[in-house]
């Protein structure tokens, strides 16, 4: 009995991506870089011939509706699960495979807070610091407090916090080791708008230190005003990828509803 | 080298951590074990209580039921709140995420067996002052690949959703060769005043070598955030 | 399916089927009755063939589990609890067999002697195996704690073999075999395992159509790929 091949469709973008954006990168300053990446769960391709150039210092937003692959694409990205078919590099090193050493480059920001609720503030955060081989974890661990406004909570344990509060304890747990490129999937769901204010200025503060950002987002107009660029995800193909300055809302939509 | 084995101990510290403040785990499979050694007891009657031969069934059955809550609890630790996630994302082998697990595991299940023990003893007017040692080297050996093929099952079946008896019909029959050999042992040792060794230790030893191994290979694919 | 699929099928249906009532019709026509056992013994020319295929529809679950940890396709899965169904439907009748055995030999239908106790302990290992997949409702996740089962079933199995060595066996069993009975039980073995084979392969058949139908049911609809087979359309 014959499998139906079901095969990647080939995609779609006129040009090759870092043609769009405003310098042509040579390949050592780039982040990211994807070729021709395909991801299947059992039959059903989830990423399909995705080829994205990131340079260093980019600020990028990813959109697309739900489903379109943009948490597998970060998934892949943060070396969670391997790809079915393709390349990755991260800062020119292979991360096709799995590379541990390479991790302690990337932070990411989930859905989930990725924190231990019994344990407090400061020892999650040295726990997590410690693992990524920080040095001096605990001056780490009270400077990140400090930096996300948490330093009157450090020893209460984390299941007394608000939703908030936990958030940005896991953006201090991400960027602990001090990560150069930073992953971020829908960081802004489920805030309240003093968080949402705060967590923005902070990615914009990370971006004026040269760290490289990749969100995930469904806010097109939020998207637009925070990155520098956006690639949009449909089905798992990248259907558009262009500078926020050159597009407006209205065409992202179309791009992200498949109008 | 070192660096791995302060990781393990980085992460097995963090569980005992945890454990110590939640403390949610240990109260409830000591009480556990308890209530199972005291039903045993009494629908054995006080004929069986006098031999002592069926004490090593019945702890058996404690570490069991015992053991599996342990693997679950721990493992629901790092499901919560997508702590996994935060573990595979550091710069760390999975391998070492699973030996971390594991001897969490094994501290717990000692613990168990340290206080539900002695109940069992007292209860079940169990000599064991003729071999002690012969009776913690079986255990021990038992303990080992329970904990082995527990971690890795806890690990696989473990979903947001706590999925309750679904661990234990996974891990008891597999489980089932350790029962045999440790029982049969046990009667050797207690019953005809053999000493332990020959086949049975190889059983057991063969049991763990093989499941820490398997699962140290199989970890690295299973583990999903 | 097309045509030559089916006429295949069929033909090896009716093979094996054919070849299967002979090896039945020659145990108890042509071999020798044996002398300490009696008629009990031709049990044997079953039980012995079954049980080997027994452990062989369990290394197909074992492979197809290795399988599909290795690749994550869908159809690893339906077969390796294919061959588990049948892994479980041949060693109920090894257990069977060995009980009348037992009882015929021994006066019980159950003794803790070794074999009994290795058959009962294999038997419970896959029965878990059937018996857990349903409560996992997750497709992906089902797949996969099976698959790793699978493979530690599979290595338990000579653990399990000396673990019950270590049990008294107060009854040793040793039947001097005549030439006629070893040509049947070779027969016998043949038919068997060709059943075996059959049984699996319907059994996978039937799987994948399920798992067809349920992966199309997952599918958001504007990609929905259509699953057809060849020689659906004529």
């Amino acid at each position: 009995m014959d499998e139906p091949e079901i095969r990647p469709v080939t995609v779609l973008t006129a040009q090759p991506a870092h043609e769009r954006t405003d310098a042509v990168p040579d390949t050592a300053r780039l982040a990211v870089r994807m070729v021709g990446l395909c991801k299947r769960f059992d039959e059903r391709w989830v990423l399909r011939d995705v080829n994205l150039d990131v340079p260093s210092g980019t600020y990028l937003a990813l959109l697309g509706a739900n489903g379109a692959g943009k948490s597998t694409l970060l998934h892949t990205l943060a070396m969670l699960s391997p790809a079915t078919s393709g390349t990755l590099n991260l800062f020119g090193l292979s991360a096709t495979r799995p590379a541990p050493a390479l991790r302690a480059r990337l932070g990411m920001i989930g859905h989930q807070p990725m924190l231990y609720r019994d344990l407090s503030a400061i020892e999650n955060l040295i726990f997590f610091g410690r693992l990524y081989g920080v040095s001096r974890p605990r001056q780490r661990a009270e400077e990140m407090l400090e930096r996300v406004g948490l330093t009157n909570r450090a020893r209460s344990p984390v299941k007394t916090f608000s939703r908030g509060m936990v958030q940005r304890l896991a953006i201090a747990r991400a960027l602990m080791h001090a990560p150069d490129l930073i992953l971020a999937d829908e960081p802004f769901s489920g805030l309240d708008v003093p968080s949402v204010l705060a967590l923005q200025r902070l990615l914009a503060e990370l971006h004026a230190e040269g760290k490289t950002i990749i969100l995930a987002n469904h806010d097109i107009g939020q998207s637009l005003d925070l990155a520098q660029r956006v690639v949009v995800l449909r089905s798992g193909q990248v259907v558009s990828d262009r500078r926020t300055l050159d597009t407006d809302t209205d065409q992202v939509t179309r791009e992200v509803i498949e109008a | 080298m070192m660096q791995v084995i302060q990781q393990i101990a980085l992460l097995t510290g963090k569980d005992l951590r945890v454990e110590a403040r939640s403390r949610q785990t240990l109260g409830l499979v000591v009480v556990l074990g308890i209530l199972i050694v005291v039903v045993l007891g009494l629908g054995l009657g006080p004929q069986q209580v006098a031999s002592g031969q069926a004490a090593t069934a019945v702890l058996w059955v404690a570490y069991l039921f015992g053991g599996v809550l342990c693997f679950e609890k721990t493992m629901a630790v790092e499901r919560h709140d997508g702590a996994l996630a935060g573990l595979m994302l550091a710069p760390i082998d999975r391998g070492v995420i699973y030996a971390g697990k594991f001897i969490s595991n094994l501290v717990l299940m000692v613990a168990l067996a340290l206080v539900v023990t002695p109940v069992a003893v007292v209860m079940f007017g169990f000599d064991l002052s003729a071999a002690p040692w012969g009776f913690a080297l079986i255990m021990a050996g038992g303990f080992v690949g329970f904990a082995a093929v527990g971690t890795l099952f806890a690990a696989a079946v473990s979903s947001s959703r706590l999925q309750g008896g679904l661990l234990a019909m996974v891990v008891f029959p597999v489980s089932l060769p350790l029962v045999i050999a440790s029982t049969q042992m046990m009667l050797h040792l207690f019953r005809d005043g053999e000493p332990v060794g020959g086949a049975g230790l190889a059983v057991l030893l063969a049991f763990d070598a093989i499941y820490l191994v398997v699962s140290w290979l199989v970890f690295e694919v299973i583990l999903e955030p | 399916m097309t045509k030559l699929k089916k006429t295949l099928m069929t033909g090896y249906w009716l093979v094996t089927l054919a070849l299967f009532a002979f090896a039945i019709a020659v145990v108890f026509a042509w071999t020798p009755i044996e002398a300490t056992m009696g008629p009990v013994q031709k049990i044997f020319y079953l039980h012995l063939p079954i049980a080997i295929n027994t452990f062989l529809a369990c290394l197909v679950t074992f492979i197809a589990s290795v399988g599909y940890l290795w690749q994550r396709r869908q159809f690893w899965d339906d077969l390796a609890v294919s061959s588990a169904k049948v892994a479980v439907l041949l060693c109920s009748i090894v257990l069977l067999t060995g009980m009348i055995w037992g009882h015929s030999a021994w006066g019980r239908w159950w003794t803790w002697s070794p074999r009994l106790t290795f058959s009962l302990v294999l038997w419970l290992l896959y029965v878990a195996y059937l018996v857990i997949r349903p409560s996992i409702e997750s497709r992906e996740r089902r797949a996969l704690v099976s698959a790793v089962y699978g493979i530690v079933a599979f290595l338990d199995v000579p653990l399990v073999y000396l673990s019950v060595k270590l049990m008294p066996d107060i009854h040793p069993t040793s039947i001097q075999l005549a030439p006629e009975m070893k040509l049947t039980l070779l027969l016998c073995f043949v038919s068997v395992t060709l059943l075996t084979v059959g049984l699996i392969a319907a059994r996978y058949r039937l799987h994948r159509i399920e798992s067809a139908v349920g992966a199309g049911l997952d599918l958001p609809t504007p990609t929905k790929v259509p699953i057809t087979q060849p020689g659906d359309a004529a």
